[in-house]
């Protein structure tokens, strides 16, 4: 295969990838933007996604009932639901009784519930592997010279930098992002001002598991295999994209999760398959070593 | 004196708590096996098909007039939690074990057994060094990993594949088997274009198969598990990527038509102990129908049957011997010569190893079925 061939095949594997990683990091950073907490049960609402799209595709059958195109539209907007109730909860549950305590005790409830939820998800589901069907959407494959795009591959990426780019226009161009802007930068100016605080955190507890959910659900459909503890390894690597990219900046969070997407597969591709992990988080070590805020640095200094 | 009378107490206590083997009391075997993690469907088969047996060898009498209780724990696939479930049987007194699947799982266990005297019997661990320890007590129903080499190398040479890309996923296993095969491909001829290792926790494994067409092999000789195959299987046909690939007995799986789709699946080789329907003996043909009217299902793969085997010469060796550790020992290495069972006829050597040539090639057929080639 040519160079070039190559090259844009590794390109658009770490695009893919990347962009899965940049929705569920977009749930770290906005929790973190608001409440200064990492929502460690974030990767775990992310496979709750994954295995609620299960649910309705496979085991009610939508997908063949309905046809492809409406049963992952009508499952997405039923995931993203669902799931988003699942992180109102977790918020009501799991962290607003320990709004006024320790910030310590918050990281060690979201420990715990991510615990919970993992396990949880193994004794409703099981612990086996679950498979999607593998005839879901139609294998259509674009051929560019030497290079083969799936489309399946193409309407992932398009769907996650929809989603992404919609996010952005909320949050900078409506008064509901500007208060979450506010309350992102000084939770008690932001109350003088007459922003509802208690309201922005359970926006951002909906819009951050809505967008983890449905990154779960993109992981069912494109890779057609899920298990329970999948919330672990995509939760870790989206938590240091995030933090990469900034953590609490939006922007950040895209760019980052795409970085390392890329870094992945462009590590992969050109030095060694087993030593990826390695190269990655060394280049993203490096990029903290020089950068310790993060790529795009919070505007806001004595956040960090 | 109040000290000593304290302690006189407690040695009594010590003394009662002590069990007593009587006659009619059960005698305990125990299952190790992956009863949740990712090999969970292997380990829950090999449950129910031990489940099944015990409860005939109980409907027809026990073993001499003793009935035999199953004792399960579950290792998880993972050699941290294999240690505890050995520990558990051990002091639950058992005096022989079925199980595990995994190598390095077993690996864990072994000594555990080996201190307690307990006779162990794998059921899917076919790495080689297992038995090369000097373990008296060990013993494996599935061939061991060089066996499957061969067999894999000899397949690879007889199909008329020249380029192999060898994949492993850095398990004790498959790494192993993995390292086997290329050395006799080195020795026949066979150039090798590629050998690398996936990371058996990823999803995506795009990249390493551009880089495998890009080394352009005839044939993918892969010897992971199940559900890696499936999502490479997959994503090769996403890629449009058309070479045939053949793998390990550890991807003997019909969950791997599920995962990976009839379509993507079709023309899939690997070697492996021979499957469920093709095992023509009269007490496999009894297994699968008890099973499918038990459990409304077929054991997924032959490790659960490997496990009845191990459970069914545990049976006989207590039959012969008593329920005896050394002797059982002494007996199916010495006595066990022409004994029928699931999967074929059993024999030890004095390794522990199964004697015999169990290896056959399978290819997963357009509509999903694993067929005997």
């Amino acid at each position: 295969m040519p160079d070039f061939e190559f090259f844009l095949q590794q390109l658009s594997n770490g695009l893919t990838r990347g962009s899965i990683y940049a929705l569920i990091a977009l749930g770290y950073t906005m929790v973190y933007g608001v409440m200064k907490l990492i929502n460690f049960a974030h990767g775990e609402l992310f496979a709750l996604g994954a295995y609620l799209g299960y649910t309705l595709l496979v085991v009610f059958g939508l997908g063949g009932s309905l046809g492809p195109p409406l049963a992952i539209g009508l499952s997405i907007i039923m995931v993203v639901g669902l799931v988003s109730l699942a992180g109102y909860l977790l918020e009501r549950v799991a962290y607003r009784p320990l709004r006024s305590s320790d910030r310590l005790a918050a990281v060690v409830s979201a420990l715990g519930a991510s615990i919970f939820l993992q396990n949880a998800i193994m004794l409703q589901w099981g612990a086996q592997y679950r498979a999607f069907g593998a005839d879901l959407l139609p294998n259509v494959v674009f051929h560019i010279g030497g290079f083969n795009l799936p489309l399946v591959r193409v309407l992932v990426f398009v769907a996650a930098v929809a989603v992404m780019a919609a996010l952005h226009v909320f949050v900078h161009r409506t008064r509901l992002g500007l208060a979450i802007r506010a309350a992102a930068i000084d939770q008690g100016a932001a109350k003088l001002m007459g922003v509802d605080v208690q309201k922005v955190i359970i926006l951002v507890f909906i819009i951050g598991p809505a967008l983890g959910g449905l990154a779960g659900l993109l992981v069912g459909v494109y890779y057609g295999q899920i298990n329970f503890n999948m919330g672990q390894l995509y939760g870790l690597k989206a938590f240091t994209a995030a933090i990469v990219g900034g953590i609490g900046n939006i922007t950040g969070a895209m760019v980052g999760g795409l970085l390392l997407g890329l870094l992945e597969a462009l590590g992969e591709g050109y030095i060694s398959v087993i030593w990826k992990d390695a190269i990655t988080f060394l280049v993203l070590i490096l990029i903290l070593v020089f950068r310790p805020t993060g790529l795009l640095k919070e505007r806001v200094a004595e956040k960090l | 004196m109040r000290s000593l009378f304290c302690s006189c107490l407690l040695l009594a206590a010590v003394l009662l708590a002590v069990p007593s083997v009587r006659a009619d009391e059960p005698v305990k075997i125990g299952v190790m096996a992956p009863v949740t993690g990712d090999w969970a469907s292997e380990g829950q088969d090999m449950v129910k098909v031990v489940e099944i047996l015990a409860a005939e060898v109980n409907a027809s009498g026990g073993i001499n007039g003793v009935p035999v209780e199953i004792e399960v724990a579950d290792d998880g696939g993972t050699p941290k939690t294999a240690a505890l479930a050995a520990q558990k049987l051990v002091t639950s007194g058992v005096i022989a074990v079925v199980g595990t699947y995994g190598s390095s799982v077993t690996e864990a266990s072994q000594d555990i057994y080996d201190e307690a005297g307990v006779i162990q019997v794998a059921t899917g661990s076919t790495k080689i060094s297992l038995t090369g320890k000097g373990l008296p007590r060990f013993f494996r129903t599935c061939p061991r990993d060089d066996e499957q080499a061969k067999v894999l190398a000899a397949n690879v040479q007889k199909l008329g594949f020249s380029k192999v890309a060898l994949v492993h996923d850095n398990t004790s296993y498959a790494k192993g088997l993995a390292e086997e095969t290329r050395e006799i491909f080195k020795n026949s001829g066979i150039t090798e274009v590629y050998y690398d290792a996936i990371n058996p926790a990823d999803r995506d494994f795009t990249v390493s198969l551009t880089r495998i067409k890009a080394a352009d092999p005839d044939v993918i000789v892969f010897t992971g598990y199940y559900p890696q195959v499936s999502l490479i299987l997959r994503q090769k046909r996403d890629l449009d990527f058309d070479v045939p690939i053949i793998g390990g007995d550890a991807t003997n799986n019909t969950a791997l038509i599920e995962n990976a789709g009839k379509e993507a699946a079709s023309g899939y080789m690997f070697v492996s102990p021979p499957a469920l329907a093709d095992m023509n003996t009269e007490s496999a043909k009894n297994l699968m129908a008890t099973f499918q009217s038990k459990h409304n299902a077929q054991p997924s793969s032959v490790w659960a049957v490997l496990a009845g085997d191990a459970f069914l010469v545990l049976v006989e060796a207590m039959k012969a011997a008593g329920p005896d550790p050394e002797k059982m020992t002494e007996w199916l290495k010495t006595s066990l010569t022409d004994y029928q069972g699931l999967s074929g006829p059993i024999a030890f050597d004095e390794h522990g190893d199964r004697i015999g040539e169990v290896y056959r090639l399978y290819e997963v057929s357009a509509d999903g079925v694993f067929v005997l080639q």
